[in-house]
C-alpha cells in the first residue's frame, strides 16, 4: 500500500513534469487556409497529442480541434471558423494557458499572454475573407530563398521593415525552399528557423523546385516537400480539384492563385497538369488570376531559358506548352523563380519562343514602365479578356543573387537586376500594385496594374 | 501528407517524362552512347566524362558535384557516393556518366540498397528494356515494397508487351502510396483493354482520392467515346455541380445528349447553359468566350430540333 502511494505520487509529479518537457521543435505553422477552415501543423521533440486551443480573444483560448492519435508531426484543422475573423490560437496537448487574472490592469494581461517560445506560446492569424468580394490583400513573394545564409535572413529583415504593423495575408514560396537537397533538416534550417513569426500568423503556399525534387517525388507524392506541407488539393480552397498537391488552386478574396508543377509533374500537352489547369482557368470567377511555378518561361539570369538543354527543357516547356493556356485564360501575373535574379516584363502576350523571336511590336501590349508615378499604370479591361497580356517576374533572389555575372538581356523584360531581394504583392479591388525590395532595403522596381 | 518512405529510406525521382512518356504509349527515345568495355578504360572514360559534364552543368549541379566529388575523393571505396552521383547525372538525362557511376559502385557493392532500381530506371530511359526488367526484377527481389521499382516496372512490361504484368505492378504500388496523384490513375486506367473495366478503374480512384478533375474527366471521355450516354450525362452532372461555372459541362450535356437523338433534352441543355451564362457577373458574361458561348446557345436553343425520341 505504502509502494502504491509512492508510485501514485511519483506519476503525479512526473506526469506535468514529463509534460512539460515536450517541446516544440518546429512551427506552428499555417497551411491550405480557407475563409472558413486553417490546418495548423507543428512538431514536437516527443509524441504527444495534436490539440489546438483556439479563440476569438487571447485568453479565451476555449475551443479545441484535435486530431487522434499522438505524434511528433502534428496535423490539426480548425473548422467552422468564421471569415476574414482574427483568432487567436496554441497548440499542445496539455491545457497552455494560465488562468489570465480578470483584475490585472490591461498591460500586465498583455504581457502575460505575449508571444512566447515553446509550446505556452500564443498565436494569431486571421482567416481568409469571404470568396469573391475585394478585400486589401498583401502577399508576399520568396523565390529560392532556403540559402540559410546571411543575404535570406537580410531580405527577410527588409520585408519585416516594410511591412511593419501590416499583417502578411498570405506568402508564397516560388520553389527552392530550401537548399541544397530540400531534405527534413534542409527545410528545418531554411525555412522554420528563419521565418517563424510569419510561419505562425500567415498561410504559407508553395510549389516545388528543382532542390525540394532532390528529396520528393510528385508522381507519388512522397519525400520531404510532400511531408511538409498541406496543399488544398481536393479543390477545398477555391478553383478546380486537382487530386495532388504538386498542383493546385486556391482562392483569395478577388484573386485567383493558380501553382503549377514544373519541375516534376507530366508538362506534357495533353498531361494531367494541363487538362486541370484548363478547366481550372475556365471556372474561375476571380477578378485577378495570378500564376506561379519554378521555372520561368523567361530568364537570362542564373539560368538561359533560349538553352533547350537548361534545366531539362522545363523552361522551354512552360513558355512553349503552358504560357499560351495561361494567357487564354487571362493570367494577370506570372511568378516564378529558378533564375536567382529578378526579371519583371512590359505587360506582354504570345510570346512562346526563342528570345530572338521576341519582336516588342507585337508582344508588348502596353509599353509605359507600368508605374502610377511614372509613365503610368498597366490598364486591363475586368472583363475576362484572352491574351490581353500579363507581367512576367522572375523573383528567384530571396536567398541569394548571382555571385558572377550574368546577361540579364532577355528582351522581354523591361528591368532586371542582379540583386537579392523579395516581392510583395498589393491586390486592392481592382488595383495590383507590386513591389521588388533588395536586401538592402531599397524598393528597386515597383508597378501597378488597374483594371477598368 | 502523411510520411511515405520506401524500404531503404531514399527518395529518387523517376526518369524525366517516363510518365507523360508512359501515358502516351512509349517511352522516350534516348540512344545508350557506349558499353565500357573493362575496368580500366571504364574509369579513364568515367573521369573524363565527369569533367565535360561538370563543365557543360549549371551551377547548383556543379556544386553538388563539387560535394560529391570530393567526397568520392577522400573515400573512393564508398559505392553510395557513387550511387548518387549517378542519381544526380541522371536526373540531369546525362545517362553515359549516370551509367559509369552506376558501374562502379556495383563493382563495389553490388547489393547496394537503390542501386538495381537507379540502373533499371537508367535502363528503361534509354529504352533498353530487357536490361531495365533485369535490374528491376533485382531490386524487387531486394525490398519487395519498393512502390517506385514497381512503377519503373510497369513501363519496362508494357514496353515489352506485359501488359497484364504492368498493370499488376502499378496495382501493387498504388496499394503501397498512401496519398498518389492521379497520373497513375489514369495510367492504370489506360492499362485496362475493356472501356467498363477503365472506367470501374478510375471510379475506383475517385473513391479514394476524391472526384479529381482529371480522373472525371477521362472517365467522361470513355463514356462519351463508348455510347455509355445516362453514364455519361451522371457524370456530367457530377462536373457540373463542382463547378463554379456551370454552362460548360451544360453545354457539353446538351452536346451529348444531341448525339444520342435526345434533342429535347439537348435543348433543355441548352437553354440551361444560356441561363448559366446570363447569371454570370456581367464583366465575366462580357468577356469574348462568354460572348461567344452565349451567341452559340442561342442558336441552338432557337433551332427547332424534332422532338426527342
Amino acid at each position: 500500500m505504502k509502494l502504491a502511494r509512492i508510485v501514485l505520487l511519483i506519476s503525479l509529479l512526473a506526469g506535468p513534469s514529463l509534460q512539460a518537457a515536450t517541446t516544440v521543435i518546429r512551427g506552428p505553422y499555417l497551411q491550405s487556409a480557407t475563409p472558413t477552415s486553417m490546418v495548423v501543423r507543428w512538431r514536437t521533440d516527443n509524441t504527444e497529442g495534436s490539440v489546438v486551443s483556439y479563440g476569438t480573444e487571447r485568453n479565451q483560448l476555449t475551443t479545441t480541434a484535435k486530431s487522434e492519435g499522438i505524434s511528433t508531426e502534428h496535423i490539426v484543422q480548425l473548422n467552422n471558423l468564421k471569415p476574414n475573423t482574427r483568432y487567436f490560437y496554441a497548440v499542445g496537448a496539455a491545457p497552455l494557458m494560465p488562468p489570465v487574472n480578470p483584475n490585472a490592469p490591461v498591460a500586465a494581461k498583455k504581457a502575460e499572454a505575449e508571444d512566447a517560445p515553446g509550446r505556452a506560446s500564443v498565436s494569431s492569424f486571421t482567416t481568409p475573407p469571404p470568396v469573391g468580394p475585394a478585400k486589401p490583400s498583401r502577399i508576399w513573394v520568396l523565390g529560392d530563398p532556403g540559402t540559410k545564409n546571411a543575404v535570406q535572413k537580410a531580405v527577410r529583415d527588409v520585408y519585416y521593415k516594410f511591412t511593419a504593423n501590416r499583417a502578411t495575408d498570405l506568402w508564397v514560396m516560388l520553389g527552392d525552399n530550401a537548399y541544397p537537397d530540400g531534405t527534413d533538416s534542409d527545410y528545418q534550417r531554411a525555412v522554420f528557423d528563419i521565418y517563424p513569426e510569419t510561419l505562425r500568423t500567415s498561410p504559407l503556399w508553395s510549389v516545388l523546385g528543382n532542390h525540394d525534387g532532390k528529396s520528393a517525388n510528385s508522381i507519388t507524392q512522397s519525400g520531404v516537400y510532400y511531408d511538409v506541407f498541406t496543399l488544398p488539393s481536393q479543390g477545398q480552397a477555391g478553383g478546380v480539384m486537382s487530386g495532388t498537391e504538386a498542383y493546385y488552386a486556391f482562392d483569395y478574396a478577388n484573386i485567383h492563385f493558380i501553382c503549377l508543377d514544373s519541375h516534376d509533374s507530366d508538362r506534357s500537352a495533353n498531361g494531367a497538369m494541363m487538362q486541370w489547369l484548363k478547366a481550372d482557368l475556365a471556372a474561375t470567377q476571380r477578378d485577378w488570376i495570378i500564376a506561379f511555378f519554378h521555372h520561368p518561361t523567361y530568364t537570362k539570369g542564373t539560368h538561359d531559358s533560349d538553352k533547350d538543354s537548361d534545366s531539362g527543357g522545363r523552361m522551354n516547356d512552360m513558355r512553349a506548352i503552358f504560357l499560351p493556356v495561361l494567357e487564354q485564360g487571362g493570367v494577370d501575373l506570372v511568378l516564378t523563380g529558378h533564375s536567382h535574379v529578378y526579371e519583371r516584363s512590359w505587360l506582354i502576350d504570345g510570346h512562346y519562343g526563342k528570345s530572338d523571336t521576341f519582336a516588342a511590336a507585337t508582344h508588348v501590349k502596353q509599353k509605359q514602365d507600368g508605374r502610377a508615378d511614372g509613365e503610368g499604370a498597366y490598364r486591363k479591361p475586368r472583363r475576362r479578356t484572352p491574351n490581353f497580356g500579363e507581367i512576367s517576374v522572375v523573383t528567384g533572389s530571396a536567398g541569394h543573387a548571382s555571385s558572377k555575372p550574368v546577361a540579364l538581356n532577355h528582351p522581354a523584360f523591361y528591368l532586371s537586376l542582379n540583386e537579392a531581394g523579395s516581392s510583395v504583392i498589393d491586390v486592392d479591388g481592382a488595383k495590383l500594385e507590386f513591389t521588388f525590395l533588395n536586401d538592402k532595403g531599397e524598393k528597386r522596381d515597383w508597378f501597378t496594374i488597374v483594371k477598368e | 501528407m502523411s510520411p511515405f518512405r520506401c524500404s531503404t529510406g531514399q527518395v529518387h525521382s523517376f526518369p524525366r517524362n517516363v510518365f507523360s512518356a508512359l501515358s502516351s504509349g512509349g517511352l522516350l527515345a534516348y540512344v545508350r552512347c557506349f558499353n565500357l568495355p573493362s575496368r580500366a578504360s571504364r574509369l579513364a572514360i568515367t573521369t573524363l566524362l565527369l569533367g565535360t559534364a561538370a563543365l557543360r552543368a549549371h551551377p547548383e549541379i556543379e556544386a553538388a558535384l563539387t560535394r560529391l566529388n570530393s567526397a568520392i575523393t577522400a573515400a573512393p571505396d564508398d559505392a553510395e557516393l557513387y550511387l548518387t552521383r549517378g542519381d544526380l547525372y541522371a536526373k540531369h538525362d546525362a545517362w553515359a556518366a549516370a551509367e559509369a557511376n552506376y558501374l562502379r559502385a556495383a563493382e563495389l557493392a553490388p547489393s547496394l540498397p537503390g542501386l538495381a532500381r537507379s540502373r533499371g530506371a537508367l535502363a528503361l530511359s534509354t529504352q533498353e528494356f530487357t536490361g531495365a526488367l533485369a535490374h528491376l526484377n533485382e531490386a524487387l527481389k531486394q525490398s519487395p515494397t519498393d512502390a517506385e521499382a514497381l512503377i519503373l516496372r510497369v513501363g519496362a512490361r508494357v514496353a515489352l508487351g506485359d501488359r497484364g504484368g504492368g498493370l499488376a505492378d502499378l496495382e501493387a504500388a498504388l496499394k503501397l502510396l498512401p496519398s498518389p496523384g492521379p497520373e497513375l490513375f489514369l495510367t492504370r486506367a489506360k492499362l485496362h483493354v475493356a472501356p467498363a473495366d477503365a472506367i470501374a478503374s478510375l471510379d475506383a480512384a475517385i473513391a479514394r482520392i476524391g472526384p479529381a478533375h482529371t480522373l472525371q474527366l477521362r472517365a467522361l471521355e470513355i463514356e462519351e467515346a463508348n455510347g455509355f450516354v445516362d453514364q455519361a450525362l451522371r457524370r456530367l452532372d457530377t462536373l457540373a455541380r463542382q463547378s463554379e461555372r456551370q454552362e460548360i459541362w451544360l453545354k457539353r450535356r446538351g452536346d451529348l445528349l444531341s448525339r444520342a437523338g435526345r434533342h429535347a433534352q439537348a435543348l433543355e441543355a441548352y437553354a440551361a447553359a444560356l441561363a448559366a451564362v446570363e447569371r454570370l457577373p456581367q464583366w465575366l458574361r462580357d468577356s469574348p468566350d462568354s460572348v461567344a458561348l452565349a451567341a452559340e446557345l442561342a442558336r441552338l436553343t432557337s433551332a427547332n430540333p424534332p422532338s426527342s425520341s
